[in-house]
């Protein structure tokens, strides 16, 4: 029905712009086209004999036809005859035609020129549509991938907004369905809402729909308020700003706009939107339902075993005990245990970072030796009975990462590296470039891999059958330098030539293209 | 060593430090209680905000241990407001370890930051260096020696033992912001602004190259800097001075 009345109102409108002045002016034109085609045609005359006169008044024909419409093509039509039968066919100077032939052939010019205007005219609105379609697939396409890149409700709202004041054509604000607790509603896009509108859209959010009227403002401008969607009520409220419209214009352009809403809203609904707003607000829920879990657990769990872990190391030094090299190994045994601990709830904390997707790495400039150095400081200790030798290149390109998390999968991968190889054994750590690429690989003397272990290093929580007995872990390190890395665009790999000969991981970061140019940055 | 421990339980009150220890945990006061002690230090306790800046105001201190988590008051807004009136050295304690949260507190005008659970080793190691940072700022010294370098700051020249080193103009100025705050770190951003203005305070790797080539000239193994050091993902500080006359503090 809405689609039927677009058309009829579409072509009631070109009538009515074809009688207007711009449409007498294309009439105007179209004569002046005539009298230069006939200008022409009088000097062909000098030199030929039997100029093609009726076919040439086709060319004004087409192009009033194309250019203005089908008004001034009939009118050229009429005028090419005339100026035919009264400046070029015997007896000139009259409009009676004396060759019955060339009366026929006049005719079959009349017939042909408004065939082909109409012809013209059709292919002309036929492109005219299909241009708009393809603007409005392009519209809905960009709008969709807004859609699907938005994190949070106010960017889909943001993105509707958008979507909606492009389909309308006006001054647009869009008012989010908000749990009355938050306060007044905040308009998105259009920001200047005058106060008895913004009541009347409190009014609409809160479901007493206005019956659609719109309302004045001081400036005389009228405002539409009303649903997006009458089915969704969870895609809020629109006001659009119509300007200062007569009664008439006025219904006329409601009436638009409701139909472009009631299609915009379908689509909409089409879009899956109230079911992706549901999620967003789910996912954010979860998310600050992590948040608090994760806060509580270092908290809670932290504060206890920091105060064990602080006075184990009082009790290790305080004189009493530090004469008794057994009192000694005891409060050693509380620190170190203490320790572990700690490191299994870091671990915990950040596998619940990497699995609840909650990675966002702080891409900067990073100087590799400086994460190298910093995971060795932060795990001296552990590191103290192995031989560690580092060999980095003198000229080391910078990359682009976020070093926190990158010296975290170091450690873990160093931390491996000792839990798995003999104390007294070596671990080197090498870096170097391979074209585009920064490889750094950390080299046990240890357990190594068996087949199986290679295969399913990458998985959480596995543990290498060998080690289950022997040496405590949970299976959390490897996957999680595996998600550090990959965050960051890099790739971490295995190597072991088998079981009891060692392991190597490399650890390999993308060098950017730009890297080169930076070390040409002044220092004066 | 063993005979130091003695000597200093018998506290000097008028030569040990004044440590003030701000935490709400019980167990944790008690342990760095003991530690400081046994270590030479006397030490106050607060276990909330507004206690820590009524005992900050009311007895002289040289040392405050403030913890981040407090009951009445954030642990930020005790530094911010101890800051206003005062320079005495702090170190933060805090479960969290987020290198945003480091970046923030340092600029607020912190001291150090020790992520809990830490040993009394290493807090103790810290708070020397703090306090000893102090007391050069009270001397008023220009001249600053970290291992083999020498920065003389009222000259405005640098030796490695005693070649004086060529330096451009913005290598000097970031060893010369650095060491107005020996074993201070400065964050990436401070040190932008500082040496390359507000316009320029994101373009870090400006100062990862210029860090890079002042280490060729400083340091005997740029890859494994031993005066220039690296805060990760918050920023640089300089090693602790040499200081032949440490007896002053301990």
């Amino acid at each position: 029905m809405q689609r039927v009345q677009l058309m009829v109102e579409r072509v009631l409108k070109g009538m009515r712009s074809a009688a207007s002045p711009g449409g007498a002016g294309g009439i105007f034109a179209a004569l002046a086209l005539v009298a230069v085609v006939t200008l022409i045609l009088e000097i062909v005359k000098t030199f030929l004999e039997l100029p093609p006169i009726a076919i040439t008044y086709l060319i004004p024909v087409l192009i009033a036809a194309i250019r203005w419409g089908y008004l001034s093509a009939i009118v050229t039509t009429l005028a090419g005859a005339f100026c035919s039968a009264f400046f070029f066919y015997k007896p000139t100077g009259t409009i009676f035609i004396e060759d019955p032939a060339r009366r026929l052939s006049l005719t079959i010019f009349a017939i042909v020129a408004v065939v082909s205007a109409h012809l013209a005219v059709r292919m002309r609105r036929e492109s005219e549509i299909a241009r708009k379609r393809e603007k409005e697939i392009n519209d809905l396409y960009a709008f969709s991938r807004r859609l699907a890149a938005g994190h949070s409700t106010s960017e889909i709202f943001d993105a509707i907004q958008k979507h909606l004041s492009t389909v309308v054509g006006r001054k647009v604000a869009l008012f989010e369905p908000r749990r009355p607790a938050d306060g007044k509603p905040e308009p998105i896009g259009e920001s200047d809402v005058p106060q008895n509108v913004r009541a009347a859209v409190t009014a609409a959010l809160g479901g007493n729909a206005t019956a659609g009227m719109p309302i004045p403002d001081q400036q005389g401008n009228l405002w539409l308020v009303r649903a997006v969607s009458r089915k969704a009520p969870d895609l809020g409220v629109i006001a659009i700003d119509l300007g200062q419209q007569t009664p008439e214009s006025e219904e006329e352009i409601r009436a638009r706009i409701e139909a472009v809403l009631h299609d915009a809203a379908s689509t909409l609904e089409q879009l899956g939107l109230a079911h992706a707003l549901t999620e967003v607000r789910m996912r954010a829920e979860s998310e600050r339902f992590r948040d608090a879990l994760i806060g509580s657990v270092s908290h809670e769990l932290r504060t206890p075993l920091s105060s064990i872990l602080g006075a184990a190391t009082v009790l290790r030094d305080a004189p009493a005990v530090a004469a008794d090299p057994r009192l000694v190994g005891l409060a050693n045994v509380v620190h170190d245990e203490s320790e572990r601990l700690n490191n299994e709830i870091q671990n915990l904390l950040d596998a619940t970072r990497i699995s609840g997707e909650a990675l966002h790495p702080k891409l900067e400039w990073a100087e590799m030796a400086d994460v190298v150095n910093t995971a060795l400081e932060r795990r001296r200790g552990p590191c103290g009975a192995h031989a560690i030798d580092v060999e980095l290149p003198g000229r080391m390109p910078l990359v682009q990462v976020d070093a926190v998390l990158i010296e975290k999968a170091l450690g873990q991968i160093l931390a491996n590296a000792v839990k798995y190889s003999p104390p007294g054994s070596r671990i080197r750590i090498r870096g170097w470039q391979e074209g585009g690429v920064f490889a750094l690989a950390v080299s046990d003397q240890g357990a190594g891999l068996s087949p199986e272990d290679s295969s399913r290093l990458g998985e959480r929580f596995f543990r290498g059958r060998r080690h289950i007995q022997s040496t405590p872990g949970s299976g959390l390190g490897f996957w999680i330098a595996n998600a550090f890395v990959t965050a960051n665009g890099g790739t971490i790999e295995a190597t072991s030539a088998g079981e009891n000969k060692g392991a190597t991981v490399t650890i390999r970061l993308p060098i950017p293209a730009n890297a080169e140019q930076l070390e040409s940055i002044s220092s004066d | 060593m063993r005979n130091n421990w003695k000597a200093s339980r018998v506290i000097d009150t008028a030569t040990a430090p004044n440590v003030l220890v701000v935490d709400d945990e019980l167990q944790i006061r008690r342990f760095l209680r003991s530690g400081f002690e046994f270590d030479g230090y006397s030490v106050s306790e607060a276990e909330n905000g507004r206690e820590a800046i009524r005992a900050a105001t009311l007895r002289p201190t040289d040392l405050i241990i403030l913890d981040l988590a407090l009951p009445d008051l954030d642990g930020s807004q005790v530094l911010e407001r101890i800051r206003s009136w005062s320079s005495v050295p702090i170190i933060i304690l805090s479960v969290k370890s987020s290198e945003m949260e480091k970046v923030r507190l340092f600029e607020l005008g912190a001291d150090d930051y020790v992520t809990k659970p830490f040993g009394m080793a290493e807090l103790l190691a810290r708070s020397k260096v703090v306090l000893r940072r102090k007391t050069r700022a009270t001397t008023g010294d220009s001249i600053v020696r970290i291992d083999r370098l020498k920065i003389d700051l009222a000259a405005r020249n640098v030796f490695v033992d005693e070649d004086r080193l060529t330096l451009t103009p913005k290598e000097y100025r970031l060893l010369q912001v650095l060491a107005q705050h020996p074993g201070n770190v400065l964050t990436h951003q401070e040190l932008l602004k500082e040496i390359w203005g507000l316009p320029h305070i994101n373009d870090t790797h400006y100062l990862r190259i210029v860090v890079r080539k002042l280490r060729q000239k400083i340091e005997s193994d740029p890859n494994r800097p031993r005066i220039l050091l690296t805060e990760l993902g918050v920023g640089y500080r300089l090693a602790p001075p040499n200081e032949p006359s440490d007896a002053n503090i301990r």
